[in-house]
């Protein structure tokens, strides 16, 4: 069986705590060491971030946090909203040959989510966003 | 998050501890910024001590970004210290340890500073 937990919160900045504790516990729960666990945390704050600032530019919603123990020995977080249409992983990387106080501030959030996840994938079904996050388990 | 701020000689060293994510980055901005305007030349070098920052996320390193670029139009000079294991590897990930000289300890970051702010801080431990 793979164990799932989920929680549905309005797309909001201020609903952030929320969303990561849930990802802290089920980390936790499934065996990551402490560093492993914040850089999760980390990655996740990072989309969880872009959902609530972009998903939704004209009215409120709602994101869901799922996360799955699956069979394959890898922690699955989901990030369900049903905002507009948004690939945050397509957007391009800043320009790291150029001094960061020179180039435009921000950009920082894809390059760490693809950095400290094994896997980040996104998908529109529907009238959805799904952004997929893969970690590999600790043996 | 709580910053405090302890001036020696040349050297104004900022102890940065708590959590710097989304939720908490303004107010990290609110209380950093302030402290780096006599940050110029060698009248006054800023030294970030972030031995007790366990987790920063991007919101945190655009504020980073607003007190390297404030320190660069200023003429001053700004460092960091003590960055957490744990942390090293983001650090790395966004190319921050390219932008700032980041030093192990606080003490190193202070020979590298101002040899007097050394010599005090070395006498004061």
């Amino acid at each position: 069986m793979s164990p799932m937990t989920t929680l549905i919160l309005p797309a909001r900045i201020d609903s952030l705590p929320r969303g990561l504790a849930l990802v802290v516990e089920c980390a936790t729960a499934a065996g990551f060491p402490p560093q492993r666990v914040m850089e999760i945390e980390l990655a996740v704050e990072e989309a969880l971030a872009n959902i609530c600032l972009y998903a939704y530019p004209n009215s409120n919603g709602e994101v869901e946090v799922r996360c799955t123990q699956d069979e394959t020995r890898h922690l699955l977080i989901e990030l369900i909203d049903s905002g507009i249409p948004f690939d945050m992983l397509a957007r391009p990387a800043p320009d790291f040959t150029v001094d960061a106080t020179e180039r435009p501030i921000g950009g920082l959030g894809i390059p760490l989510i693809r950095a400290l996840m094994d896997n980040a994938t996104y998908q529109r079904e529907g009238a959805r966003n799904i952004l997929r996050l893969t970690v590999l388990l600790p043996l | 998050m709580e910053l405090h701020t302890q001036d020696i000689a040349n050297v104004r060293l900022i102890h940065i501890a708590g959590r710097i994510d989304l939720t908490t980055a303004q107010s990290f901005q609110d209380l950093l910024l302030p402290q780096l305007s006599n940050c110029t030349g060698e009248t006054k070098k800023a030294l970030l001590d972030l031995s007790r920052v366990h987790y920063m996320s991007s919101a945190g390193f655009r504020v980073l970004v607003l007190a390297a670029r404030q320190c660069r139009q200023q003429q001053g000079e700004i460092v960091l210290a003590a960055l957490q294991p744990d942390l090293q590897e983001v650090f790395r990930i966004v190319h921050f340890d390219v932008l700032f000289k980041v030093f192990a300890t606080v003490g190193t970051a202070l020979e590298h500073l101002s040899p007097m702010a050394a010599a005090l801080y070395g006498g004061a431990a």
